[in-house]
C-alpha cells in the first residue's frame, strides 16, 4: 500500500522544482503512476510511505506535442494513447501506433506517460526501442542557482541498464525529441504471455523507407528490446539493408544478424528464434506499409512470417 | 496527514469532500461515496473490474490516486442507466447470458461501453482488442463479445430493439432453450452486493499478520504494542480461540491462526480489527512474533522419506491420505499384453484466480448469534465446525452465503471466517476483512500438483489388459480437501474404459507448500491427464488411431466401473463422435500424417492472437470516405 503525507500537483516546472527542493530527499516524482501503485504492494516493495508524492503529469509544458518536418517534440507527460489518437503524431512516428496498441491496454494507455516508460527503464519497455529507432534525445532539466538548466542526451545513452538511467538527483525528464519519419512504413512486433497487459519477452521496432517503385530500401531503422539489460539499436542490419534492393533473400540475411545480441537472463535460445522471426515479420510489415512492390516479397515469406 | 479537498462531478452530481492524499480513486468511490458497483479484483491494473470513465476516458481506478481525478467528470457503472433501468449494452449482457459470478461484469460493461463509444461499428476482433484490459474467469468471453455485438447492432439500427428481449419460450419448455438468468440485471448494473461491498454501522476493518516462514516454531507473540495503538479495537491470536481449535474438510488439522508453529508462508498468525484498514495494517507491524525456523520440506517424494521434517504430530510419515484400488491381477494383465508402456506425468499447482478475492463481514447480533457473511461454498459444514471452535451451541452460530464472485472450489475452506468470528466476539462490533489479490494467492488452496507413474499393458489390437498407476500429490501444509481429491482421482484414474486389471494408488502428502484443496474436477484432471496422454502414446506405438483405441475400450451403457458403480448410460461414444467431427480429425495413427496436416488453419479455427484490428477498421473507413 502506498501512503503519503502530501500529494502535490505542481502547475508549472518552476513550481515542481520548488516542491522538489522543499521536500528534498523525502519525495518521489510520479507521472502516470500506473507502475507506482502496483510497485507499492506485497511481493514488490510492500507498504511504502513517501512523505511527498509530486505528480508532474498535469504540468502544461510536459504535455505539449509539436510535430515538425524533421523533428517531433513530445512533452514527457504525453499519455501513450496520444500515439493512437493524434493523427499528425501517428504519421510522423509510423511505428508508434503499432507499439501503442500492444502497450498495456486502452485504459492504462490513457494514464501512462511516455516519460514514465523511459525513466522506469525496464529492459522490456515497449516505447523505448521505438524512440531509439527514431534517434530520440531526452531533454533533462534541473534547478541551479534559481534558474532552470537544461541538458540533452541521446536516449540510448540515457538508459544505462535495468531500471537505471542517467537522470541526476533533482533532475526531471521534461521532453523527448526524435526524428519525424513520415512516409516510412512502421511495425512493432511483440511477444508475451497474453495479448493485453503483457510484458514483452521480445519486442522489435522497424521503420522502412522505400524508393518510389517500392523496390529499393532508402532508409531503415531497427531496435530491439527484451533481449538484454537495455534496448539496442541494430546498426549492423541497418547498414546492410540500407541502399540495397528489397528482396526476400536480403531480408533473410539481415534477420540472422541480430540473433547474437541476445543476452537475456533466461530463455536465450527461444529469444534468438523470436528475434529472427520478428526481423522478417517486422521488415515485411514495415515494407508493405511503406508501399513495397507486391511482387518483391515472395508470397511464401509473407505467409510464413506476416 | 492533511486531507485534500477533492472536487469532481461524479455521475452527474458535483461533490466536494475531504479525501486522504494517498487514497486511490477506487477507494474514494467505494468507501466514501458508497458506489460499490465497480469492484476491486487485483489492485494492480490487471483485471479491469474497477474501470471508470474520467473525463470520458476509461481508466482503472485502482491505479489512480484520487488527486489525479481532481476537477474531473467521473462516471461509474451506476451512471450507465437510471436506477431500475438498463442500458442497451446491459440488456444485451442479460440477453446473451454474459454474466456468471458477475464480479468482473461491471468492469466489462464499462469497457464495452468505452469500445462502442470509441467505434460504434467495431467488429468482433476490435471489440476483443478494446476489452483486452478486462479479465473474466467464469463467463468465458464469447457471450460477452456476443452481447457487445448485439448491442452494437441494436444501437446502429441493424437489429430491432426487440432483439434485446428474451426469446419466447413455450410454457414450461426450457430444456435446450436460451433462458435469461434472473440475477443478471443486478450484476450488469453493479447493484449486487458482494461481501466486500457490504458495510454496517460501526464496522471495523480487519488485517491479518501472515507467516514469512514455511516451517517455524512460534516461540512467542507479543501483541501489547499493537493493542495500544490508536484506532485498534481488537487483536487476536490462537490463544483467543475458546473452543476446540481446528478446521478442515476431512481432517480438522488447521487452526484458525497458527498454534505453536507455522507450516507455510502466508499462514495466518494474528489478526487486528481497527477503525480503518490503514490503522489495522500499521498495527500488524507492531506485533512482535519470535520464530524458531525449522527445516522445511517442499517436495512430496522427499516428505515421504524417513527422516523428513514432520509437519503434523498425528501424521509422522506426512501422509494425508492414501487411496488404493485393486481390480483383478495386474501382473497377469501385463503378462497377457503385447505392449507395456510406462511413463511419468506431472501437473503443477494452479490458482483458482476467481475475480473476487476472499471477503467477509461478521457481527454478533442482538441475541448473541455470531453471524458470518462471506462467499463461502460450504456454509453448513463451516457452521458446525465454527460452533465447536468458538464453543457455542449451533443455534448461536449463523453463516450467510454472500454472492460468490467465482469459487471453483477455492472458497470451500473456512480459511478466514474463524478470525472474523473471534474479532466480532472480542470487539462486539461488526468486522470486515477483504483480502488483497496477493493475500488470496498466498494463503488459499491451490490445485494439487501431481506426479504420476502410469504403466499400461495392451494387446496388439489396442485392448487394454492392465493399468497400474501411482500418483503422488503435494497436499501442502494442511489437509483441506486432499482426502476427497485423492479419492476422486483414484476412482476416475482408469478413465471410462473397460480394463480387467487395475491397480491404482493415490497419495496426498503433507509438505510446507501452500495447502492444496478443491478445484474444479477435484482430482480427475491430474489422473485424466496421465491416462489420456498415455492412450495417445500407446496408440502411436501400436499404429492405431487415437479415437479408435478409445472406442474399442470404451465403457457402454450398463458398464460397471472399477469401483463397482453400475452406469445406466454412458455418453462416451457420442462425445467421441462429436469431438472427432468438430475437430476435423484426420483418421489414422498420430504418426501417419508426416509433417502435413489438413485439420489446422481452417476458417473456424481462430488464428494466433494479433493486435491492430482498429487499424484495419480505420483503413476501411478511410477507403469509404
Amino acid at each position: 500500500m502506498l501512503t503519503c503525507d502530501d500529494y502535490l500537483t505542481p502547475g508549472s516546472l518552476d513550481e515542481a522544482f520548488d516542491m522538489m527542493a522543499s521536500h528534498r530527499g523525502r519525495h518521489r516524482v510520479i507521472a502516470g503512476a500506473t507502475d507506482t501503485l502496483p510497485w507499492a504492494r506485497e511481493g514488490r516493495a510492500g507498504d511504502v510511505h513517501v512523505p511527498a508524492l509530486i505528480d508532474v503529469a498535469k504540468i502544461p509544458d510536459l504535455r505539449e506535442i509539436s510535430v515538425g518536418d524533421r523533428r517531433v517534440r513530445l512533452g514527457a507527460a504525453t499519455p501513450i494513447q496520444r500515439f493512437l489518437d493524434h493523427s499528425a503524431l501517428a504519421r510522423a512516428l509510423p511505428a508508434m501506433p503499432r507499439c501503442a496498441v500492444w502497450f498495456a491496454d486502452d485504459q492504462i494507455r490513457a494514464q501512462a506517460t511516455i516519460g514514465g516508460n523511459i525513466v522506469n527503464a525496464s529492459p522490456a519497455a515497449d516505447a523505448t526501442p521505438c524512440l531509439i529507432a527514431h534517434e530520440a534525445e531526452v531533454e533533462l532539466a534541473r534547478l541551479t542557482g534559481g534558474k532552470i538548466a537544461r541538458r540533452r542526451m541521446r536516449l540510448d545513452q540515457f538508459v544505462t541498464g535495468p531500471n537505471r538511467t542517467a537522470l541526476a538527483e533533482g533532475e526531471l525528464l521534461v521532453a523527448i525529441e526524435c526524428d519525424a519519419l513520415p512516409g516510412f512504413g512502421g511495425s512493432f512486433e511483440k511477444v508475451g504471455h497474453r495479448r493485453s497487459l503483457v510484458i514483452s519477452l521480445v519486442c522489435l521496432a522497424a521503420l522502412l523507407k522505400l524508393d518510389n517503385a517500392g523496390r529499393k530500401i532508402e532508409d531503415v531503422r531497427l531496435a530491439l528490446a527484451g533481449i538484454g539489460p537495455k534496448p539496442v539499436r541494430l546498426a549492423g542490419p541497418e547498414a546492410f539493408l540500407r541502399a540495397g534492393p528489397l528482396s526476400a533473400a536480403r531480408l533473410e540475411q539481415a534477420a540472422d544478424m541480430p540473433t547474437s545480441l541476445v543476452a537475456s537472463r533466461t530463455r536465450q535460445e527461444y529469444r534468438r528464434e523470436v528475434v529472427r522471426g520478428f526481423m522478417l515479420r517486422g521488415l515485411i510489415n514495415a515494407a508493405r506499409r511503406a508501399g513495397a512492390d507486391a511482387a518483391v516479397l515472395s508470397l511464401e515469406l509473407e505467409a510464413a512470417y506476416a | 496527514m492533511p486531507d485534500l479537498e477533492f472536487k469532481a462531478t461524479i455521475n452527474g452530481r458535483k461533490i466536494s469532500r475531504a479525501a486522504r492524499p494517498h487514497q486511490r480513486l477506487l477507494d474514494f468511490i467505494r468507501d466514501d461515496l458508497n458506489l460499490t458497483g465497480n469492484k476491486e479484483g487485483c489492485g494492480a491494473g490487471e483485471c479491469g473490474s474497477c474501470s471508470v470513465f474520467v473525463d470520458g476516458a476509461l481508466m482503472k481506478s485502482c491505479l489512480l490516486p484520487v488527486a489525479k481525478a481532481q476537477n474531473t467528470t467521473i462516471e461509474t457503472v451506476e451512471a450507465l442507466a437510471k436506477t431500475g433501468e438498463l442500458s442497451a449494452l446491459q440488456k444485451a449482457f442479460h440477453k446473451t447470458g454474459a454474466s456468471q459470478c458477475g464480479y468482473c461484469i461491471p468492469g466489462m460493461v464499462m469497457a464495452a461501453t468505452a469500445a462502442l463509444r470509441a467505434n460504434p461499428f467495431a467488429d468482433r476482433e476490435e471489440i476483443k482488442e478494446r476489452l483486452g484490459g478486462n479479465i473474466c474467469r467464469c463467463t468465458g468471453y464469447q457471450k460477452i463479445f456476443d452481447a457487445v455485438e448485439l448491442a452494437r447492432d441494436v444501437q446502429n439500427g441493424t437489429l430491432p430493439t426487440s432483439a434485446l428481449l428474451e426469446d419466447e419460450v413455450e410454457q414450461g419448455d426450457f430444456i435446450g432453450k436460451n433462458v435469461r438468468r434472473i440475477d443478471t440485471p443486478s450484476k450488469v448494473s453493479g447493484r449486487l452486493k458482494y461481501a466486500g461491498d457490504m458495510t454496517m454501522p460501526g464496522m471495523l476493518h480487519v488485517q491479518v499478520l501472515r507467516s514469512p516462514h514455511a516451517h517455524a516454531r512460534v516461540v512467542s507473540i507479543d501483541t501489547s504494542a499493537a493493542e495500544m495503538m490508536e484506532g485498534v479495537e481488537g487483536v487476536i491470536t490462537s490463544v483467543d480461540v475458546p473452543g476446540e481449535d481446528g478446521f478442515g474438510v476431512f481432517v480438522n488439522d488447521q487452526p484458525i491462526m497458527a498454534r505453536g508453529k507455522v507450516r507455510y508462508v502466508g499462514e495466518a498468525v494474528a489478526a487486528v480489527a481497527a477503525e480503518d484498514p490503514l490503522s489495522a495494517r500499521r498495527a500488524l507491524s507492531a506485533i512482535k512474533v519470535v520464530y524458531e525456523v525449522l527445516p522445511a520440506v517442499f517436495d512430496p517424494d522427499e516428505a515421504m522419506r524417513p527422516g523428513a521434517p514432520v509437519l503434523h504430530d498425528y501424521a509422522p510419515d506426512n501422509l494425508t491420505k492414501h487411496i488404493p484400488i485393486r481390480v483383478g491381477d495386474v501382473d497377469k494383465g501385463f503378462a497377457e499384453s503385447d505392449l507395456v508402456v510406462e511413463e511419468t506425468y506431472a501437473t503443477q499447482a494452479i490458482e483458482h484466480a476467481y475475480l473476487e478475492p476472499e471477503a467477509g463481514l461478521a457481527y454478533v447480533d442482538h441475541d448473541g448469534v455470531v453471524t458470518i457473511v462471506s462467499p463461502d461454498q460450504n456454509v453448513t459444514h463451516h457452521r458446525h465446525m465454527l460452533a465447536r471452535i468458538i464453543a457455542k451451541p449451533i443455534s448461536k452460530v449463523r453463516f450467510i452465503m454472500s454472492p460468490v464472485g467465482g469459487g471453483f472450489g477455492g472458497k470451500e475452506d473456512m480459511i478466514y471466517q474463524g478470525m472474523l468470528a473471534l474479532l466480532a466476539m472480542k470487539t462486539y462490533r461488526p468486522v470486515r476483512l477483504v483480502f488483497t489479490r496477493e493475500e488470496s494467492i498466498i494463503s488459499t488452496a491451490k490445485r494439487h500438483p501431481s506426479r504420476t507413474v502410469l504403466r499400461m499393458g495392451l494387446t496388439r489390437e489396442g485392448h487394454i489388459r492392465a493399468l497400474q498407476m501411482k500418483m503422488i500429490c503435494d497436499g501442502g501444509a494442511y489437509g483441506l480437501s486432499t482426502e476427497g481429491v485423492m479419492r476422486k482421482a483414484a476412482i476416475l484414474a482408469a478413465g471410462p474404459y473397460v480394463i480387467p486389471n487395475v491397480r491404482v494408488d493415490t497419495f496426498g502428502i503433507y509438505t510446507n507448500n501452500t495447502p492444496s484443496g478443491a478445484f474444479r474436477s477435484f482430482g480427475a484432471l491430474q489422473t485424466a491427464f496421465a491416462t489420456e496422454s498415455h492412450l495417445d502414446i500407446c496408440a502411436e506405438r501400436l499404429g492405431l488411431d487415437p479415437f479408435h483405441i478409445r472406442r474399442i475400450n470404451a465403457m457402454r451403457d450398463g458398464a460397471v466401473t472399477h469401483t463397482k458403480a453400475r452406469l445406466g448410460s454412458v455418453s462416451l461414444m457420442r462425445a467421441l463422435d462429436a469431438l472427432e467431427k468438430s475437430s476435423g480429425w484426420e483418421s489414422g495413427a498420430p504418426t501417419s500424417r508426416g509433417c502435413t496436416r489438413g485439420d489446422l488453419n481452417r476458417e473456424d479455427i481462430r488464428p494466433p492472437c494479433a493486435l491492430g484490428a482498429r487499424f484495419a477498421a480505420a483503413g476501411k473507413q478511410e477507403a469509404a470516405e
